[in-house]
C-alpha cells in the first residue's frame, strides 16, 4: 500500500517535470538540426494578452510607477481589473485614485484601498490574483515574498532589493514562486521590447560573431528631490525622497542603471563575478546618495563589461548599451554595425500613418511586459524572471559596495554578505540614518 | 533435400539459441538487479543490527503522508542513471566480501554514520530525485538560505552534510538543544581563584562556578624544534630544524574540557545568534563577549563533562582564554606553537615522546594493512585512528607525557596561537637559539598541533605540524555570516591553555 503510494507520488513528480521540461521548450528556443550553427528563433509577442478567467490585481506602491504599471495591466488584455490600491501615504494613493479613474475609467472602491506600512499585506489579502510590486526598492524583498506565500502571480518592479540580504530573500522567493506555479515578470522591460528581442536573435545566431566585450551607460540629468517640510517626520521626509536615500533606492547605480547591466547580462548569458569601480557626489541636494558611479565588471571568463552612470545637469547624457563581438557590434537595441563602421543590419520599426518607419516599436515594452505576464498565465507557458532581475540587481549592488568602499568586491562575496540597509523599526518617526555619502577607503563593507 | 532441410533446422536453432538465450538473460537480469535491490534482500545480509530499526524511526520511514522509502532508494543511485550499474556493482562486491570475510562485531558502525564515510554510500542525485523542490513554500528563511548556498555550491555539498540523519535516526541527532546548561545543583562553587605564589603545580578555580582544572608547571629551557629530515612521515614545513630557548611557563594538564568551556559559555553567550564583532574586535567591550549559540550539536552527543571541547573557532578559544584571565586575575592564553612542541617533547628528542617507530605504528603502509599496525605501545599514549573508536575520549585513558601532560598527541587538534605558515622554521637564522618565538606575523590560518582522534600514527607525531581550514570547516554553517565562534564542519579541533610565569610578580 505504501509502496503504491510511494510509486504513484513518483509518477505525479515526473509528469510535473515534463510539463516544466515543454513550458521551457515553448518560450522560443527552437533549436534547427540542419544548419551548422543551430538557429535561434527569439519568442513572438502577442499584441494583447488573450481573453481568459478574470485577473484580479493589487497595486502595492502608488506612485508614478505604481500608477503606471497599473494602467499597462489595464491595457494588456480583456478581462483584467485593478481591484486593491495600497501606499504608505494616503496623497499618493489618491493621486493614484484620479489617475486610473481620468486615464482608464477604473474606480477601486474605498474598502480596498490602504494606506500606512502594512498596506502591502491588506492588499495581498483582498482576493487578488496578481500583485503590481512598485514601492521603493527597500520593500521589494517583503512585499513579494508575502506575495508569493499568499500564492499570487507578480508583477516585480526593479530594483528588487536594496541589499544582499533582500536580494537574497528575492531569489529565494523566486525559487518558491517557480515550485508553486505562480508566475513572475520582472519591471526589466528591455527584455520585452520587440527590437531589443529581434537584436538579441541576432547576436545570438553570430551575427557580431563571439562576445568581447560591453559598456554600459546610464548618464542623465539629476532626477528629482523633495525637501523636508515642518511637520514631516525623519521617515516620511525620506520616503518621500526616497531617490536620494540608499537604503530605500539602492542608490541610482541599482535604481536605475540595472537596467543596462541586466541588457548586458542577458547578451552575455551570464553575470560578472567581480566589480571594480569609483563614484562620488558632487551636486545631489538631499540624501546620502552618490551622483555618478564607474565600474569595471569582469566575467568568470575576463571578459569585461565597463558601466557608467550619472545624474547631474549641464553634462553629456547617453542612456544605451554597447556589446562587441569578434566580427562587429551592436546598441543591443536595433542596430548592428561592421569594424569599418558600415551598419550590417537594422531593426525594421512599423510604419507610422505617414508610411514612414516609427521611431519606436509597435507595443510599448511596459504595456508588453503585462501582455507577456497574463498571456503567460492564461496559456500555461510559464514564465518567471526573478532569477535574472535577481543577478542583475546583484551586480548593481556589488558595484554599489565597491564604488563606497574603493575595494574589489565578488560575487561570492556578495551571496555571502550580511548587509542589510534601513532602520530597525519601520514607523513614521525619527530614523538614525546620517545624509552622508560614503567615503572610499573607510566605509565598511 | 533432407540434408538442407535439416541444415536449414540447424541454422534456425542456432540463430535462435542466442536470441533465447540472450532475452532470457535480460530478462533474468532485468528480475536479478531488481530482486537484489529490495528490502528484504537488504536486510537478508545486512547483519549491523540497528539499520533496520533505526530506519524505521526516521523520517523516511515514519512520517505523516505513510511514504517510505526503500534502502536502495537512497543507498544506490536512481535506476537509469549512468553510474546504477556500476555502483550496485561495487556495493554488491564489498558487501559480499564483508559477509563472508568480515566480523560484524569489529565493524565500526558509528564511523559509517558519519558524513565524511555517508557520502560514499547516500547519493544526491537519489535525495534529488524524490525532493526536486528544493523550495517548498513552507521551507524556513534558514532552509531557504541554505538551499540558495547549495545551489551556487553544489560541487562541494552534499544533502548529509545538513541532512545527515534523516534517513536512519538517531537519537543523539534529536538532541542538541540543551546545549550550554550544566547541572550544578550538588557542586561547590568557588568564590576565589586559586593563588598561586610559587612556580609549581597547582589546581585552579574558576570563581562563581563548580568548576577546577590543573596546571602543570614547565620548566625552561632549551630544546630542538621540528624533525630531522629523516624522520618517517616527516613533512617538508616540519624543517629546518631550529634551537628554541622557552621561559618557564605553566600548561592544562588536559585539554580544555567541555565543563570548562560550558562555564564560559554560560557566562558570556551572546543573546541570538547576532554576533558582535565588531565591538568585540575593538576592544570596546569590558565584559567579553561570548560564543552564540551552536548549531547542532558541538559535543556530537558523545557526551560533555571532562571530555576535550570541540569545534569552537580559534576566535572562541582566544576569548576563552581572556575570560578566564578576567575571572582568575592571571594571565591564560593559548601556547605559543614553539612551546606546544616543547611541552610536548618534554625533554624527548623522538618523533614520539615514547620509545617507537613511526613505519611500525602507521595503518596507511602496505604490509600494515595486511597484516595489522603494531599498536602495542602507542596504544597506552595516545587517542588516534586505531583505538579512538571514531571520537574524543576523556582524559584518564592514556599514560601522560614526561611533564605529565595528558593526551598531548592524538584525542584533539590543539590551537597555537601562531599563524601557519609552511616555511616559518627557516624564518629563523640558521645556527642562532630562538627565544620564545611567536611565528609569522599574518596569515589566514592558524597552527593546530598533536593529530586527533582520526589521525594515523604517522601525523600524530611530535613534530607535525598542521593548521585550520576556515572554509572547508564552515561550509555547512548556514547562516550569513558564518558564525566566528563555531566550526560546523570539523570535530576534530580543540584546545589547551597556558599561563604565563613572571617570576618577579
Amino acid at each position: 500500500m505504501n509502496q503504491k503510494k510511494a510509486l504513484s507520488r513518483r509518477k505525479f513528480l515526473g509528469n510535473a517535470a515534463a510539463i516544466g521540461a515543454l513550458g521551457a521548450l515553448g518560450v522560443g528556443a527552437v533549436v534547427s538540426s540542419c544548419s551548422r550553427r543551430p538557429t535561434y528563433v527569439g519568442p513572438t509577442f502577442p499584441d494583447q494578452a488573450p481573453d481568459g478567467q478574470r485577473l484580479r490585481a493589487g497595486v502595492i506602491g502608488c506612485g508614478g510607477r505604481g500608477t503606471g504599471a497599473a494602467i499597462n495591466f489595464i491595457n494588456s488584455g480583456p478581462n483584467l481589473e485593478i481591484a486593491a490600491l495600497g501606499d504608505v501615504f494616503e496623497h499618493r494613493l489618491d493621486r493614484c485614485r484620479e489617475q486610473l479613474k481620468e486615464r482608464v475609467g477604473v474606480e477601486v472602491p474605498d474598502a480596498n484601498c490602504f494606506t500606512g506600512f502594512d498596506a502591502y499585506q491588506r492588499v495581498i489579502d483582498s482576493d487578488v490574483d496578481y500583485i503590481i510590486l512598485c514601492e521603493p526598492p527597500y520593500f521589494r524583498p517583503r512585499s513579494f515574498e508575502a506575495a508569493i506565500q499568499a500564492r499570487k502571480h507578480v508583477f516585480l518592479e526593479k530594483p528588487v532589493a536594496v541589499d544582499p540580504v533582500g536580494l537574497r530573500q528575492v531569489m529565494a522567493a523566486g525559487r518558491m514562486a517557480e515550485s508553486a506555479g505562480l508566475y513572475v515578470a520582472a519591471g526589466t522591460q528591455r527584455r520585452h521590447q520587440r527590437d531589443y528581442v529581434k537584436t538579441f536573435e541576432m547576436v545570438k545566431n553570430g551575427a557580431i560573431g563571439d562576445l568581447v566585450s560591453a559598456n554600459c551607460y546610464w548618464n542623465q540629468s539629476k532626477l528629482w528631490h523633495v525637501n523636508r517640510q515642518e511637520g514631516w517626520t525623519d521617515m516620511e521626509a525620506m520616503i518621500r525622497d526616497w531617490v536620494n536615500w540608499t537604503w530605500l533606492s539602492g542608490d541610482h547605480i541599482v535604481e536605475q542603471h540595472v537596467h543596462n547591466i541586466d541588457v548586458v547580462n542577458w547578451f552575455f548569458e551570464k553575470h560578472p563575478v567581480k566589480a571594480l569601480g569609483f563614484g562620488g557626489r558632487h551636486r545631489r541636494p538631499t540624501g546620502d546618495q552618490y551622483d555618478f558611479f564607474s565600474v569595471d565588471f569582469v566575467f568568470d571568463d575576463n571578459r569585461h563589461m565597463h558601466s557608467m552612470c550619472r545624474q547631474i545637469d549641464g553634462c553629456t547624457n547617453n542612456v544605451s548599451e554597447l556589446i562587441f563581438g569578434t566580427e562587429g557590434y551592436t546598441n543591443a537595441q536595433n542596430r548592428i554595425w561592421d569594424y569599418n563602421g558600415n551598419v550590417i543590419w537594422e531593426y525594421e520599426y512599423p510604419l507610422g500613418d505617414d508610411g514612414e518607419p516609427m521611431n519606436s516599436v509597435a507595443i510599448s515594452p511596459y504595456d508588453q511586459t503585462h501582455i507577456n505576464l497574463v498571456t503567460a498565465i492564461r496559456t500555461g507557458n510559464y514564465l518567471n524572471e526573478t532569477q535574472n532581475v535577481a543577478e542583475s540587481n546583484m551586480c548593481a549592488i556589488m558595484g554599489r559596495v565597491s564604488a563606497y568602499t574603493g575595494r574589489e568586491v565578488t560575487w561570492d562575496e556578495m551571496m555571502n554578505s550580511a548587509m542589510r540597509l534601513g532602520p530597525e523599526n519601520l514607523e513614521m518617526g525619527p530614523v538614525d540614518i546620517p545624509a552622508v555619502p560614503p567615503t572610499p577607503g573607510t566605509a565598511p563593507a | 533435400m533432407i540434408k538442407r532441410e535439416s541444415f536449414r533446422r540447424g541454422r534456425r536453432f542456432i540463430i535462435l539459441v542466442p536470441v533465447v538465450l540472450t532475452t532470457l538473460f535480460l530478462f533474468l537480469g532485468d528480475r536479478i538487479v531488481r530482486y537484489t535491490s529490495t528490502n528484504e534482500f537488504c536486510n537478508a545480509c545486512h547483519v549491523h543490527p540497528h539499520a533496520e530499526e533505526s530506519w524505521k524511526k526516521s523520517t523516511h520511514y515514519d512520517n505523516k503522508s505513510g511514504i517510505y522509502v526503500q534502502c536502495a532508494e537512497c543507498h544506490l543511485p536512481p535506476p537509469g542513471d549512468i553510474n546504477y550499474l556500476l555502483a550496485k556493482a561495487k556495493h554488491g562486491s564489498k558487501d559480499v566480501y564483508g559477509w563472508i570475510f568480515k566480523d560484524p562485531e569489529s565493524i565500526n558502525w558509528e564511523a559509517k554514520r558519519t558524513v565524511e564515510k555517508a557520502v560514499d554510500f547516500v547519493y544526491d542525485e537519489s535525495c534529488t530525485k524524490c525532493h526536486q523542490n528544493l523550495f517548498p513554500m513552507q521551507l524556513s528563511q534558514d532552509g531557504q538560505q541554505a538551499h540558495l548556498y547549495y545551489n551556487q555550491n553544489q560541487d562541494d555539498l552534499s544533502c548529509l552534510n545538513c541532512h545527515l540523519h534523516v534517513g536512519h535516526y538517531s537519537e543523539i541527532a534529536q538532541k542538541g538543544i540543551e546545549f550550554g546548561t550544566a547541572d550544578d545543583t550538588d557542586r561547590e562553587v568557588f568564590t576565589e581563584p586559586a593563588v598561586v605564589e610559587t612556580f609549581g603545580d597547582f589546581t585552579e578555580q574558576i570563581p562563581g562556578t563548580p568548576i577546577a582544572f590543573d596546571m602543570v608547571a614547565i620548566p625552561g629551557g632549551t630544546f630542538t624544534m621540528g624533525s630531522p629530515p629523516d624522520e618517517p612521515y616527516r613533512n617538508d614545513d616540519e624543517g629546518p630544524q631550529v634551537e628554541v630557548q622557552i621561559s618557564p611557563f605553566l600548561m592544562g594538564r588536559i585539554e580544555v574540557s567541555w565543563e570548562e568551556f560550558i562555564a564560559f559559555y554560560e557566562s558570556t553567550a551572546a543573546e541570538g545568534r547576532q554576533d558582535n564583532i565588531y565591538a568585540t574586535n575593538l576592544g570596546e567591550v569590558d565584559a567579553i563577549t561570548g560564543p552564540t549559540p551552536p548549531w547542532g550539536l558541538p559535543d556530537q552527543g558523545w557526551g560533555m563533562g571532562s571530555r576535550p571541547a570541540i569545534t569552537m573557532t580559534w576566535h572562541a578559544a582566544e576569548t576563552y582564554t581572556k575570560w578566564l584571565s578576567a575571572m582568575t586575575g592571571k594571565s591564560y592564553r593559548l601556547p605559543t606553537e614553539a612551546e606546544w612542541e616543547y611541552a610536548a617533547r618534554g625533554g624527548t628528542t623522538g618523533p614520539y615522546f615514547f620509545e617507537g617507530d613511526p613505519r611500525k605504528f602507521s595503518s596507511d603502509r602496505f604490509l600494515n594493512r595486511i597484516f595489522g599496525p603494531d599498536t602495542a605501545v602507542i596504544n597506552s599514549y595516545v587517542i588516534y585512528s586505531e583505538n579512538s573508536q571514531s571520537r574524543t575520549q576523556p582524559p584518564g585513558t592514556v599514560w601522560p607525557n614526561p611533564f605529565g601532560l595528558e593526551n598531548m598527541l592524538g584525542n584533539v587538534y590543539e590551537f597555537c596561537s601562531d599563524w601557519y605558515a609552511p616555511d616559518a622554521y627557516s624564518q629563523y637564522q640558521a645556527g642562532q637559539v630562538v627565544v620564545d618565538p611567536t611565528g609569522p606575523g599574518s596569515g589566514t590560518e592558524r597552527v593546530i598541533r598533536g593529530g586527533s582522534f582520526t589521525s594515523d600514527a604517522g601525523d600524530v607525531r611530535v613534530a607535525a605540524r598542521s593548521h585550520t581550514r576556515h572554509q572547508a570547516w564552515q561550509m555547512t554553517d548556514p547562516q550569513i555570516p558564518k558564525s566566528e565562534w563555531w566550526f560546523t564542519d570539523t570535530r576534530e579541533v580543540g584546545f589547551r591553555v597556558v599561563m604565563d610565569w613572571d617570576p618577579d610578580n
